[in-house]
């Protein structure tokens, strides 16, 4: 009956120190080296994405502004060929 | 021998819900696991929008460069068809914005200053009348800021235009005679300026040293006397002598 005990003890303090310690483990060097590259990948993009939708709100405004202008060009034709009677 | 079984158990009990309580404070494997997936699709995602935005840049970018052109030729066709040249109408917007700048720095000035800028009001009114009449104006743009030019210049003139005036008083109450109703400060502030004023109301004041209590006497603009109302004040003084001294 002792022997079982002892038995059912080791069973249990290794069974339950391999899944404590396989719960528990950290990643390694490397792996963590690994994450932060990533984290600092993340906030370069994160960058890149602000200019270039700054980029492309001015381009926008640009191509708004040219369209007006086109068209203000467009109705200034008509009225002077009116007023030429062409 | 139980009692030792049981000691073992509850020491297991014990070092398994510690053990991990230890762990928290460095990061886990599964952390680890979690927060490299999170930043692996945050990545993917922002690579994707870099993708998007780089291709939506590049079709605004064709947009503009094609607007460009269209905005050359429409402007050329006008041109054409008034038969003027770009440069011309360069020029034109050139000396338009140069004389919109100038009325307003005039604007700013106050009457009194502005006495001294009527003659360039004088002639930017004729090259607006001018520009008025200009092909070029017949572009509506450009017709409505040489019209805005226009009454800004007129609202100038004839703020600087506007006639001053001075109500004679009596000699007894407020000692008003030429000489003293131009040495006023918000007359001349100059005694020896009474001339302009003589010659300035010629259909009421036949002789300088009478002017009568109710008159309206209008007081012409200027610091100096011209040449006509000096030649008055020295015929006038020449008078006086051979008066006061008959020979």
């Amino acid at each position: 009956m002792n022997k079982i005990n002892n038995l059912l003890i080791i069973t249990s303090l290794l069974i339950g120190g391999l899944v404590v310690s396989g719960c528990s483990s950290s990643p390694s060097a490397e792996e963590l080296k690994q994450l932060n590259d990533l984290k600092a990948s993340v906030q370069a993009l994160e960058k890149q994405v602000g200019e270039k939708k700054s980029e492309k709100a001015g381009l926008e405004k640009q191509v708004a502004e040219k369209n007006g202008k086109l068209q203000q060009c467009q109705s200034d034709q008509e009225i002077v060929k009116k007023g030429l009677g062409k | 021998m139980k009692k030792i079984s049981l000691f073992s158990i509850i020491a297991i009990a014990i070092f398994v819900s510690v053990s991990p309580l230890v762990a928290q404070e460095e990061m886990t494997r599964e952390e680890w696991q979690t927060q490299m997936a999170t930043y692996k699709a945050k990545q993917a995602e922002l690579q994707a929008e870099l993708l998007k935005l780089n291709a939506e840049i590049e079709e605004l970018k064709t947009q503009s460069t094609k607007l460009d052109a269209d905005i050359t030729a429409c402007e050329d066709a006008l041109y054409a068809l008034l038969g003027v040249t770009r440069a011309e109408v360069e020029a034109f917007e050139k000396e338009l914005t140069q004389m919109e700048n100038r009325i307003a720095e005039l604007q700013r000035m106050s009457d009194a200053e502005l006495v001294n800028y009527k003659d360039e009001l004088v002639r930017m009114d004729a090259r607006a009348k001018e520009m008025a009449k200009s092909k070029i104006c017949m572009i509506p743009r450009y017709n409505d800021r040489v019209n805005a030019l226009r009454q800004k210049i007129t609202a100038l003139l004839n703020s600087i235009q506007k006639e001053k005036t001075y109500t004679v008083g009596t000699w007894a109450k407020d000692r008003d005679c030429l000489w003293n109703i131009a040495k006023k400060k918000d007359i001349y502030a100059n005694a020896w300026m009474w001339p302009k004023i003589w010659q300035g109301n010629r259909d009421k004041i036949k002789d300088p040293d009478i002017i009568k209590p109710k008159w309206v006497l209008k007081i012409p603009e200027g610091k100096e006397l011209s040449k006509e109302e000096k030649s008055a004040a020295n015929k006038y003084y020449r008078q006086k002598a051979s008066v006061s001294s008959p020979e």
